[in-house]
């Protein structure tokens, strides 16, 4: 099963590989140290999307309520962050809190009422967006806080906080479903729901854990990209969830559950904003660029699932 | 299953009846009624004209009844037969766009219902229009950056959605004013969906490629004209670039006293909002209205900002 994992991503790494072999022949800027510091920056908001709903997609779920979370979670923290309100920690911890608190929900609801999670997540969805819009009376939240918006245009040790985020959160996704209890169960879940079930696994348990995480890291995801544009959007975030989603798939993650990896995740995330990047420093119409995205999104995803047959 | 069905039905016949009754006592009091049907209450432009509204329509005594298209035109539609049908004295109608919300006039009218749009318009006239013309926004933005670097220089455009009658027009009437100074360049022009977040990424990656060969941006709104703002900021640049963009958001405004923002183009919600419900009153008392109130555009600059600023 790694063996396999392994090649995989082999191959979707050839792939990424080559679009940027491509792109940095056709336009010098591509391939210096401050593009590729934007790249990764601009990619990590998404990319906490992404490892987050790369745990619910391999139990074989779905989340399609991350966008109004990042709204639900921007608003609430933009709110309490105004200068000399209260100290930076309190809007965070609110933010996140509405995060897992809406994560917790979904998770909740799918396993108390057996609904399908595109269905439950659907619900969350619009009512995430409504809370938004309430809780900001459908106006952007401005005027926050220097160290609030320290943490989306900072840098330590000339590193951006954000990218810092991002390889903290990558590394502690990894550990949790590599080398933790709750990481095999998710594998188990996916793979096999009924055998899970029967060999004791409590499945609620770690249906509930996953969506709580996938919300937590919305929230979270909702707090930098407030802090980065400096304002609380009720409107922000809409479609991210495609975006993240997209990402786990070209990552080599199965939505059927039960196979795919968190490096697979952060390579697919890594292409999409290279190839958002690459489009537009070559200045390419923005008709042309949806095309060209949705194209690679598909030639990726057909790539390894050649690569796959050929190694299985 | 079928019972679910049957309660369904029944709840709709019991709301049916509710509105009906609302109705008749409505007539009773003689108050005038208007319906309105908004472009989206997601944005903050179109929140400020609908309070405008609701302010004036206090004053003068009507009565609204107040919905959100969000940004379907085939809601809209709906929305206004739903008028038709309540017997509405009035409609108010804030386009979603320009061809697909004209059978939404159109049904007004042959129902006899007047329709009054506000701050956008659509291919069918309706009995008046309320608002301003999006054309001119953008020969204010760009005549403005024209004489900023004095008909010389390189210039990025961050468009609004593409598609949309805003887009289009703030697009045109930029494009107009570039034809008459040849030595003005628009080196890139690309959307970032009205999007601040999406606008700062979309910079980000033209200063990595242009760098220090642009000398000025406009943005179709603010929320893109500050997130170009943001990332020139970052990178140190703000100084040796000149930034517009349209709306005059409370948020553009504050950018505009601290410089950040060099200028933006102010919309007049209130003078929209209060001039439509003026309109739609006159017009539901018989009496005469003008066919199009044109309400101007104003460019806002560190040097007039004080008037804009409650």
């Amino acid at each position: 099963m790694q063996y396999i994992n392994n090649i995989r991503q082999y191959g979707l790494l050839i792939v990424f590989g080559i679009i940027c072999l491509i792109i940095s022949l056709i336009t010098p800027q591509f391939l210096t140290i401050s593009n590729l510091t934007i790249i990764v920056t601009q990619v990590s908001i998404n990319a906490l999307l992404a490892f987050g709903v790369t745990f619910v997609i391999i139990t074989g779920g779905i989340d399609l309520s991350l966008g109004s979370i990042v709204a639900v979670s921007g608003v609430t923290s933009a709110m309490l962050a105004h200068p000399d309100s209260y100290p930076v920690l309190i809007p965070i911890i609110m933010g996140l809190l509405a995060g897992l608190l809406m994560g917790a929900f979904n998770g909740f609801i799918i396993t108390k009422s057996k609904i399908a999670p595109f269905i439950v997540t659907l619900g969350t969805m619009t009512i995430g967006r409504g809370l938004a819009l309430i809780l900001s009376d459908g106006r952007p939240v401005s005027n926050l806080s220097d160290s609030f918006n320290y943490l989306g245009s900072g840098t330590v040790l000339g590193i951006p906080v954000l990218i810092l985020i991002f390889i903290l959160v990558f590394v502690l996704c990894s550990i949790i479903l590599n080398k933790t209890i709750l990481g095999r169960y998710i594998y188990a879940i996916g793979g096999n729901e009924q055998a899970a079930r029967a060999s004791g696994i409590n499945i609620d348990r770690v249906k509930l854990s996953v969506y709580s995480i996938s919300g937590l890291l919305a929230g979270l995801a909702g707090i930098l990209l407030a802090s980065r544009i400096t304002t609380g959007q009720p409107n922000a975030g809409a479609g991210f969830e495609l975006d993240a989603i997209a990402a786990v798939v070209i990552g080599g993650t199965s939505t059927a559950g039960g196979r795919g990896t968190m490096a697979g995740t952060l390579i697919g995330v890594l292409l999409i904003g290279v190839i958002n990047n690459g489009l537009d420093l070559l200045n390419v119409t923005s008709y042309y660029q949806q095309v060209v995205m949705g194209i690679i999104i598909i030639g990726a995803v057909v790539l390894d699932s050649l690569n796959q047959k050929s190694t299985s | 299953m079928k019972y679910s069905y049957l309660i369904l039905i029944t709840l709709i016949t019991l709301f049916a009846g509710c509105n009906q009754s609302t109705d008749s006592e409505k007539n009773k009091a003689n108050k005038i009624v208007i319906g309105i049907s908004m472009l989206s209450m997601q944005n903050e432009f179109i929140v400020n004209i609908n309070d405008e509204m609701l302010k004036k329509a206090q004053e003068l005594g009507a009565e609204l009844i107040i919905v959100d298209a969000e940004h379907s035109s085939l809601k809209q539609i709906e929305q206004i037969e739903s008028f038709i049908a309540q017997k509405v004295d009035v409609i108010i109608l804030n386009p979603c766009e320009y061809e697909a919300s004209s059978p939404a006039v159109a049904k007004a009218l042959a129902a006899n219902i007047p329709i009054v749009n506000v701050n956008s318009a659509t291919k069918i006239a309706p009995t008046a229009f309320v608002g301003s013309n999006d054309l001119e926004s953008g020969k204010i933005a760009m005549k403005f950056i024209a004489e900023q670097l004095g008909g010389k220089g390189n210039i990025v455009m961050i468009q609004g959605l593409n598609g949309q009658a805003a887009q289009i027009q703030r697009e045109e009437g930029a494009k107009e004013i570039l034809k008459e100074y040849p030595g003005l360049k628009l080196i890139a022009q690309q959307t970032a969906e009205w999007d601040r977040s999406k606008s700062m990424d979309l910079m980000q990656n033209w200063i990595q490629s242009y760098g220090i060969k642009i000398n000025a941006v406009f943005a179709h709104n603010d929320e893109m004209g500050l997130g170009a703002v943001k990332a020139l900021q970052d990178a140190g640049m703000k100084d040796k670039v000149i930034v517009v963009s349209i709306d005059a958001i409370a948020d553009a405004l504050r950018a505009v006293k601290k410089g950040d923002l060099d200028a933006t183009v102010f919309q007049d919600a209130k003078r929209q909002g209060a001039g439509a419900i003026e309109t739609a009153v006159k017009i539901a008392k018989g009496q005469k209205v003008e066919k199009e109130l044109m309400i101007p555009f104003q460019l806002v600059t560190k040097a007039t900002i004080k008037a804009y600023l409650k």
